[in-house]
């Protein structure tokens, strides 16, 4: 009989490269809750070649400033997922009317997440439908090769977790991403249900 | 499930050397810092040494023992000692030197583990029985007996090889008991042997 444990994994969506203009955003929540959470493994969006070198030049803010100093004073082991350094913010269209359009919804997005300026409602149902649904509408603005390759970059980064929780199963996995993309990675993963059950990060 | 604080208290040293690292422990996320005399005992009990451990407190059996120190000359150590913490070490051991001890495990900074093993006589060579058990073990527990054998730490090897802390302490209990050695040093001197 198999007595290890069922692997717990809860996903977290990070917010700080959310837009090219800098933004208010409360690392000192993160860190807390990061280390509050105290995973066995934190899946994060950095590649594993940037990560062995600690080349944090191309990794987002949270990486650099939140998560890696909490992963050197804690026994959390970071798990590096992303399969390349590019981001959501990397694919806007360069000139015309659908880069006026991909501004119009940046600043949507931008009121949003100052009305939401906390982590529960940042992770919560209602911010989230409304997030999901602007980075939807905004990635069909973008072009199809574009739309290709992000596609690819979450199929890639769901293997990379996949393959963490084989390595290491019955273990509690906190997966700390880019929150534009949840709603591609949330229905990959939960393709997956047969190796980890998914939670909310609160019962982690 | 929210990460339990552990109670650790400084000792040692001098009074300026004390509060630094007071200080430094409390900014580390999950550890308090309480005075030695407070009731519960702390967990973990940070020593300044100043080169002996004459000068140890008597502490409750629940808390053990981190000695912060330059070197590993001592002849013995108390069995509260747990852990030998180099003062060489980058700031980021010692949280993780802390939750090791507090978890009832060791923790011996590679600097000293590896002076350790070079103060002792030359190296006789694995026994029969030896040879054949570490024939036996997992490609994986033959790959940590060797980063162990290097005087990384449970934390350090985790990293390097992608895996959770706790599944790195469980293989390592089970090399332990398959080589039917009782401690982190013992297991280091058998893996010492067969790089």
């Amino acid at each position: 009989m198999n007595t290890t444990p069922r692997t717990r994994l809860a996903i977290l969506g990070t917010m700080s490269d959310l837009h090219r203009q800098p933004i208010t955003y409360d690392l000192d929540c993160l860190r807390k809750v990061v280390a509050d959470l105290g995973p066995d493994l934190l899946c994060a969006e950095i590649t594993m070649d940037a990560w062995e070198r600690e080349d944090f030049s191309k990794a987002s803010l949270e990486i650099r400033e939140a998560l890696a100093p909490v992963i050197a004073s804690t026994d959390i082991v970071l798990i590096p997922v992303a399969p390349t350094p590019e981001r959501y913010t990397d694919f806007t269209p360069d000139s015309g009317w659908r880069r006026r359009l991909v501004r119009i919804f940046d600043r949507l997005l931008q009121w949003g997440q100052v009305q939401a300026d906390d982590v529960q409602t940042v992770n919560g149902r209602w911010f989230g439908a409304f997030c999901h649904t602007v980075c939807w509408l905004t990635e069909i603005l973008w072009t199809a090769k574009d739309r290709a390759t992000w596609e690819k970059q979450n199929k890639e980064l769901t293997e990379n977790i996949v393959r963490a929780v084989q390595r290491d199963s019955g273990r509690r996995v906190l997966v700390a991403v880019q929150c534009q993309r949840l709603h591609r990675l949330i229905p990959m993963l939960r393709a997956h249900d047969d190796l980890f059950k998914i939670m909310p990060y609160q019962n982690l | 499930m929210r990460l339990h604080e552990i109670i650790v208290s400084v000792g040692g040293g001098h009074e300026l050397d004390r509060a630094g690292l007071s200080a430094l422990i409390a900014s580390l996320p999950g550890l308090r810092v309480v005075p030695l005399d407070k009731t519960p005992p702390p967990q973990v009990l940070v020593w300044e040494s100043r080169g002996s451990s004459d000068d140890l407190p008597s502490v409750s059996s629940d808390t053990a023992i981190l000695l912060l120190t330059e070197d590993a000359g001592y002849e013995s150590l108390p069995e509260t000692v747990t852990g030998l913490l180099s003062r060489d070490e980058p700031l980021t051991a010692l949280g993780i030197a802390i939750r090791q001890v507090a978890r009832g495990e060791q923790y011996l900074s590679p600097s000293l583990a590896i002076a350790i093993l070079q103060k002792r006589e030359p190296k006789s060579s694995l026994t029969e029985s030896q040879k054949s058990v570490i024939e036996s073990l997992t490609n994986r527990e033959r790959e940590i007996l060797g980063l162990l054998a290097q005087g990384l730490s449970n934390k350090a090897i985790a990293t390097q090889l992608y895996l959770s802390v706790r599944t790195v302490e469980g293989h390592l209990a089970n090399i332990y008991s398959r080589l039917s050695v009782h401690s982190r040093t013992e297991a280091m001197l058998v893996a010492v042997k067969i790089r």
